[in-house]
């Protein structure tokens, strides 16, 4: 069995981060199991930040036609030869990579077309997805590109990424298995939005100047993003004691928001179920990155961004919110 | 008082706007407009994150991720988005 291993970046330093994760953890256990595996990096956007040196048994893409970004790359790397084309988001590590091979006989089953090892929404996703290649050929292209249904009109429906392609093989009497949360919990860390607040700095945040700042009090995903930043970040300087996501003038997290810049943005922020959520995603956050630490055998210090004080009543009232049976 | 054909709106950088609708005689100058729609005018420059385009002229800036309904597409950075049949249009493939 030969298997793809594909991933499509944007930025050089989770990318170097992703690689190291991947080649030490999961290619050598899908090799144990048996298959041939070929690591594909797509390098979205700024190719030349890519050093081919930090990124050893790994080939590297740039965007071109067929692969005109990371979406139409995921199309361009199901048609390479392979037998399972395995999809892992730029922001997501397997630490159990015996765990994740294991799944390759899943495939034994010819009723199997994928396996999905972490779903986000309703569908399986494309962020973790082992897919059988000769199934989802089958499929119209493009095969794993979102879509609207009835743009434009109110009941509009988004399909995301491999959405399509999921129904349409279920629809056609195939299986794709869901690995249920609570199976992958310590198995994968997975960080949301990591991407998304840097291209967004990247491509408007000059124009918007410090109002660019105030997005991280008024959009929780912003707000996210920029705190998983903060741990993948604190790893990436303590691993390869170089900057990440750094500004034009090479600072430390300022192309995404410094610890002071994402402390200051909650400062802000009055409405305390907004702050119950950020902080039951930072809680998620920090057991993913603690999984990251702890592989590198380095110890993990999640940062405190609201005053202990504020933390604790927040905490207690979403507690109490709960209790009464009104969760934030 | 007005110059008669002046733009009734003008949009200017360091401008954020969030799920308002922009008609006629609209110019976006360098804003950012998150999840807008954009109803006829001028987008000169700026970005415009998620939303729909429905008519209208786009002479410059950037479209990322929105749906294109209907307009004419000048010039700009098309990053991604959709036409008019919900069809995914990747990076450069403006309408």
């Amino acid at each position: 069995m030969r298997v793809i291993l594909a991933s499509a970046h944007r930025y050089a330093d989770l990318a170097r981060l992703w690689h190291r994760f991947a080649l030490r953890d999961l290619v050598p256990a899908l090799r144990a199991a048996g298959a041939g595996v070929d690591v594909v990096l797509f390098r979205d956007a700024a190719p030349d930040a890519f050093d081919p040196r930090d990124f050893p048994g790994a080939t590297l893409l740039a965007p071109g036609p067929g692969a005109r970004d990371f979406l139409e790359f995921y199309d361009a790397a199901l048609r390479r030869e392979g037998d399972v084309l395995f999809l892992l988001d730029a922001d997501l590590f397997v630490l159990d990579g015996a765990w994740a091979a294991s799944f390759l006989s899943r495939f034994a089953d010819p009723s199997v077309a994928a396996v999905s090892l972490l779903r986000r929404t309703e569908q399986p996703g494309v962020y973790a997805l082992l897919a059988r290649t000769a199934a989802y050929r089958e499929l119209p292209a493009p095969v794993f590109a979102p879509s609207y249904e009835a743009p434009g009109a109110p009941g509009a429906v988004n399909r995301q990424p491999g959405d399509r392609a999921a129904l349409a093989l279920r629809s056609g009497g195939l299986t794709i298995l869901d690995v249920p949360a609570s199976e992958a919990e310590g198995r994968v860390s997975d960080f949301h939005g990591t991407t998304v607040i840097r291209a967004s700095r990247e491509v408007f945040g000059a124009s918007l100047g410090p109002r660019f700042d105030a997005l991280l009090s008024e959009k929780p995903y912003f707000a996210m993003g920029a705190y998983d930043n903060l741990l993948l970040g604190a790893l990436h300087r303590t691993v390869f004691g170089a900057p990440y996501a750094p500004d034009a003038d090479g600072v430390h997290l300022g192309g995404s928001a410094t610890e002071e810049t994402l402390r200051s943005a909650l400062a802000r922020v009055s409405d305390r179920t907004a702050l119950v959520r950020f902080l039951a995603y930072a809680d998620r956050s920090n057991r993913a990155a603690a999984g990251l630490f702890a592989r590198e055998g380095l110890p993990f210090v999640p940062p405190r961004l609201l005053p202990r004080p504020r933390g604790w009543a927040v905490r207690a009232w979403g507690l109490a919110r709960r209790a009464a049976g009104r969760p934030a | 008082m007005t110059a008669p054909g002046a733009p009734a709106l003008v949009l200017q950088e360091g401008e954020f706007r969030h799920q308002e609708t922009f008609g006629p005689g609209t110019v976006n100058r360098g804003a950012v407009l998150l999840e807008c729609t954009w109803d006829g005018g001028e987008f000169e420059s700026g970005v415009m994150l998620g939303g729909v385009f429905r008519s209208g002229t786009f002479r410059g800036g950037v479209f990322w991720g929105g749906v294109w309904l209907s307009g004419s597409w000048v010039a700009g950075d098309w990053e991604h988005g959709f036409g008019p049949d919900g069809a995914y249009r990747p990076r450069t493939d403006h309408p």
